[in-house]
């Protein structure tokens, strides 16, 4: 049975770089923002990972990359991504800001989804990361379910297995490392996915120079998508003041370190 | 004076967890409260919160309702926050809610926020204080939406204590046989392998550098191992990992089975809270030590007298080689 | 295994100027692909002063003032630091002057042009992508071997940079001898300092007398501070991110950084052979362009703008050629593409710069008058000299304190300034012959390490590498005496855009 996935995914700065919040009249974003260098969120990458694995293996599937973020910003971010899995992009000229209301990005997206040719939503799969590394809130898949009508949803997931019989097996994170096991009985479905099985595809030439000839035409395509963020008023964003006097010590011999050590778990 | 519902599933056994009770202090100390139940059966819970003073305790019961899943969580939370004509939810935020809630908030044209550190009254509206950018940057924010759902990190808020009595439950009736998804059950590691200990005292991080070559040009992985899951034991902590270090162990080389992504501290990791953390053979760069925002005192050991821990993120660095007070220090503690 | 029209190994600004030239015709009709090592293709490095000449000619409509961090040349000051002294000397040659220039960021300009070429959709630039080596058939150049991929091509364009692993491979065993090491900041002033956007400042004589420096500044308070470290500068004791230090605490331009904050860092070798280490240019199947090709002028302490004019020429050849349905062979494409070059400014300038710097080796005031000559003769008259090795310096180079914001030890300038990382992979800094390493009693491949990543071992022997430090600088592959260092293409190194 073939799968028509819909991952939904934007950018994130590089987790090398910098932060640093400054406040302007649309309220708190990031100093340099658009100088900053960008990656795929990497839960949504491995969303898209994990879709495409999973369309190699269901001859006809496909997989669409639906993207909200600023235009140049996610053309720098397609150079890398678009080597990597065959996919087809949906891209919308928007913010990728943390600061953007979930509400507001969940409704573009929804919209997005809602203009694909082709697609039949009585039967998608919506893939996603559980949560953004900007926001970090794991709130928007689930409104983009809610507006196209799909109440099987679920977050945290570490894996899909598709049983003969088409239903889906699903593991969740829950908490104290373990997984809740789900079965659900067929599409629609959301599935907001953790880290997955599969490690990060290599750069494959080939892949890329196929998904190029209809990403660029995608980002040029690119609607404005201006968050209008209504009702949510920032009082302050700060960075934590968190440096500690440290204390280093050198050429103690490890016999001491490891008593100093059992002295201080000992400590209440 | 806004309508505040205190929503909050109950355990197979009929109790609530700790971080509800969390969420239920924070929810008392902003006015007055509906208790909202979720779960197979909530008697119980509803009495263990009796002398709350709520002014109501509504529920959805029913074995359709025992376990966590989207579609009958997001009609029994909807349903819940109607009765109540809640503007302002309080819950906690465990892993079933945030499956659920905020689709909640979006079926009532409301506004979620989750991972809230705290919710406070400022200058007489609430106001959320969470973290964005992995944990990089702290803000406050208020909203103008209603109803407004905020699920409260655990840890953050003391518990609510008080006396129990018998609730006068209201049972509020939702109708959920369109749902295809059936919970099946959990998957745990085996005991021996269970290396995740919310409730540790310590959090024991191991670094990439434990499966680099050693000073005698030889990489010693199973040393590290056996080391690593020796002072796990002994000391009952809960093990991390940095990205690179389970980036490794998920390139099929196995080079710490005991690694795996759910260990993942920082980045795209967890940020766990615990009183102590011990990082040993880790660079300490900002990726990672993101994920360390809520341990309380840190301590490093790596032979790179120039990482991270030593630029003021650790309180305490040893420069020294880590499997050497590995191994004493599990022998001390044997 | 792919086929396309031309391959390109590296995006600089050589290939930046050779994709832009080709894109300037709406309907190309040949497939080209660009092949860049680093994570990003804004990641380039380089203390970036220009007169854009080539860059304007050939990017009529290009408006630098969209590009971040960009601003034109207001003041331009030739100083030379002795001590503790600084002399502004009242005359600045002709051939130093950037006043119709600009104060860049390469990596933004890249970014920039990387961003145009992308979005014409005529072209592909892929990151993550180094180039191991050229595949070569029967004397031909075919195309480029990725790391698991053969992609062969019509053309293959070499524009992989001064330690390129394809420059090196057609380069052969010709030895270039003269090579220095660029490291620099860029830092974020203090408020209340007094530096107008546009300034550019030109130093010679400090730390050591052959050390070149540079400070720009770009607008919001925004400075660009660096130098250059020769290869015949040879002292074990030293390293060029001490040099660097040092540099900035010179009065004259700690007055300006006082107080201010390390943004980015980043090192990279610059081949300052010029004419002498011209290369072949073009061969069956392939040619070169950019600083791999000998294009910097180190009298005009220029690269940039040189490497994008032979990218530029490269393409217009190309274009040449294709409309007349010529093929990419030897003689054709000396015909059309180095014809051109040698034609040019930029082989004008470079013969003027061949011997120009050659009066450094007997000596300060000789090399200075050496230059001097060579510039206003346009080459006719200069000072010659060989590189000698160094003698050993008394004056010991002090500990800098650390100030935790602009003075940070090495190791937190990779962190905080050039965000290093390097994902899961191989080493692409190895030692060919162990026995080399154990003789060795310098290791000079240790000191210039720009990012420490090449350590001691315990036993003396073969040094330590670490590629989670590395930012592909190539000093170790120049420095080694022996030359000993295997240096090929590899991913990670900086993450930051801003050099």
């Amino acid at each position: 049975m073939p799968f028509q996935i819909v991952v939904c995914g934007s950018i994130v700065p590089d987790p090398l770089q910098t932060l640093e919040p400054v406040t302007g009249p649309a309220g708190p974003a990031l100093k340099n923002e658009m100088m900053l260098p960008a990656v795929l969120d990497p839960w949504a990458g491995h969303a898209l990972f994990e879709a495409a694995h999973l369309a190699a293996q269901h001859a006809g599937s496909k997989v669409w990359l639906v993207s909200l973020g600023p235009k140049a910003k996610l053309q720098q971010v397609m150079m890398t991504v678009a080597q990597k899995v065959p996919f087809e992009l949906v891209a919308m000229d928007g913010p990728a800001s943390g600061f953007a209301d979930s509400f507001d990005t969940a409704a573009v997206l929804a919209e997005a989804i809602r203009g694909i040719a082709g697609l039949d939503r009585g039967r998608m799969l919506l893939f996603g990361g559980w949560e953004s590394a900007s926001r970090g809130a794991g709130s928007t898949l689930q409104m983009i379910g809610e507006r196209l009508g799909i109440t099987e949803q679920f977050q945290g997931v570490d894996e899909l297995r598709v049983e003969a019989d088409g239903a889906l097996q699903i593991l969740e994170r829950v908490e104290g490392g373990r997984h809740q096991v789900s079965r659900c009985a067929a599409p629609p479905a959301v599935l907001g996915w953790a880290t997955g099985r599969l490690p990060e595809p290599r750069n494959n030439p080939q892949v890329g120079m196929v998904n190029m000839r209809l990403v660029m035409p995608a980002l040029q395509r690119a609607k404005a998508a201006p968050l209008k963020s209504v009702g949510l008023c920032f009082h302050s964003v700060t960075l934590p003041k968190q440096r500690r006097e440290t204390r280093i010590v050198k050429d103690m011999p490890a016999g001491e370190i490891a008593r100093e050590i059992v002295a201080w778990i000992g400590e209440e | 004076m806004e309508r505040i519902l205190f929503l909050a599933h109950v355990e197979p056994d009929g109790s609530l967890v700790k971080a509800a009770l969390e969420a239920l202090a924070s929810a008392l100390a902003l006015g007055e409260v509906t208790v909202g139940l979720v779960g197979g059966s909530v008697q119980g819970a509803a009495d263990q919160i009796a002398g709350c003073g709520a002014m109501r305790f509504l529920a959805v019961e029913g074995e359709a309702f025992a376990q966590g899943r989207y579609a009958t969580d997001a009609a029994a939370g909807e349903a819940l926050c109607r009765a109540a004509g809640a503007e302002l939810v309080i819950a906690p935020s465990t892993s079933r809610w945030a499956r659920a809630l905020p689709g909640v908030a979006c079926r009532l044209g409301g506004r979620v926020d989750t991972h809230a550190a705290s919710i406070a009254t400022m200058n007489e509206v609430p106001a959320v204080t969470r973290w964005f950018y992995r944990q990089r940057m702290e803000g406050v924010l208020t909203r103008s939406q209603r109803p407004w759902i905020v699920l409260l990190e655990p840890g953050c808020v003391t518990a609510w204590t008080g006396t129990s009595g018998v609730a006068n439950v209201e049972r509020v009736a939702v109708d959920v046989s369109t749902t295809r998804t059936t919970v099946i059950g959990m998957q745990a590691p085996p005991a021996d392998e269970q290396t995740i200990r919310p409730d540790a005292k310590l959090l024991f991080v191991a670094g990439a550098g434990w499966t680099k070559k050693q000073a005698d040009g030889a990489v010693h992985a199973q040393e590290a191992e056996k080391l690593i899951l020796g002072f796990l034991h002994a000391a009952k902590a809960s093990l991390g990992g940095s990205k690179s270090l389970v980036d490794l162990s998920g390139e099929g080389e196995a080079v710490l089975k005991c690694m795996t992504h759910l260990n993942q501290v920082g980045q795209t990791g967890s940020t766990p809270r615990h009183p102590k953390g011990l990082s040993t053979c880790c660079h300490g760069e900002e990726p990672h030590v993101v994920g360390w925002r809520f341990i309380g005192e840190r301590r490093a050991i790596n032979l790179d007298a120039n990482c991270g821990w030593a630029r003021g993120k650790a309180d305490v660095l040893y420069v020294s080689d880590a499997f050497a007070v590995m191994r004493e220090l599990n022998r001390l503690l044997a | 295994m792919m086929e396309v029209d031309i391959a390109c190994a590296g995006f600089g600004p050589a290939t930046a100027g050779f994709l832009t030239t080709l894109t300037r015709v709406a309907d190309l009709p040949l497939q080209v692909i660009c092949y860049e090592r680093a994570d990003d293709i804004s990641f380039g490095v380089s203390g970036l002063v220009t007169r854009a000449r080539g860059i304007r000619a050939s990017w009529p409509e290009l408006d630098f003032s969209q590009i971040p961090m960009a601003t034109p040349v207001t003041t331009e000051k030739l100083v030379w630091l002795r001590g503790t002294r600084a002399v502004e000397l009242p005359y600045i040659p002709p051939f130093l002057h950037k006043a119709d220039g600009w104060v860049l960021s390469l990596g933004q300009f890249l970014q920039y042009a990387g961003g145009q070429l992308m979005g014409s959709g005529l072209v592909q630039i892929w990151p993550g992508s180094p180039v191991r080596e050229a595949i070569v058939e029967d004397g031909r150049v075919c195309g480029l071997r990725l790391q698991d991929w053969d992609v062969r091509a019509q053309l293959t364009v070499v524009g992989d940079g001064p330690v390129g692993a394809v420059g090196r491979q057609l380069d052969g065993k010709r030895d270039l001898h003269e090579w220095a090491l660029g490291m620099k900041m860029v830092v974020d002033l203090r408020d209340d300092v007094e530096l107008a956007a546009g300034t550019v400042i030109h130093t010679f004589g400090y730390p050591e007398p052959e050390i070149f420096g540079f400070l720009y500044a770009h607008p919001e308070r925004v400075a660009t501070v660096g130098i250059f470290v020769p290869s015949w500068l040879r002292d074990p004791r030293r390293s060029s991110y001490r040099y660097l230090q040092h540099f900035m605490l010179h009065p004259y331009l700690w007055r300006y950084l006082r107080g201010g904050k390390l943004r980015s860092w980043g090192a990279k070798s610059l081949q300052e052979s010029g004419r002498r280490g011209d290369p072949e240019l073009v061969g069956e199947g392939f040619a070169r362009i950019g600083e791999g090709s000998g294009s910097t002028n180190v009298l005009t302490g220029s690269g940039v703008d040189e490497a994008w004019t032979t990218g530029a020429q490269l393409g217009e050849a190309v274009l040449e050629l294709h409309r007349a349905g010529k093929p990419f062979t030897k003689a054709k494409l000396e015909a059309a593409y180095v014809a051109r070059r040698r034609d040019s400014w930029v082989e004008r300038d470079a013969r003027v710069a061949e011997r120009a710097r050659d009066g450094f080796h007997r000596g300060m005031i000789a090399g200075l008058v050496g230059m001097a000559l060579a510039g206003f003769t346009r080459g006719k008259l200069f000072i010659p000299g060989r590189p000698q090795p160094m003698q050993r310096r008394d004056r010991q180079l002090a500990d800098v304190p650390c100030d935790g914001q602009l003075l940070v030890s090495h190791q937190d300038a990779l962190l905080m300034g050039g965000k290093v990382q390097a994902g899961p992979g191989e080493d692409h800094v190895k030692f060919r012959d162990p026995a080399l390493c154990r003789e060795c009693a310098t290791k000079l491949c240790v000191s210039m390490c720009s990012g420490q990543a090449i350590a001691n071992s315990h036993d003396g022997g073969v040094p330590a590498f670490d590629r989670e430090k590395c930012v592909h600088c190539g000093a170790c592959l120049w420095n080694c005496e022996q030359k000993n260092v295997i240096f090929a293409a590899g991913t990670g190194g900086l993450h930051s855009s801003e050099n």
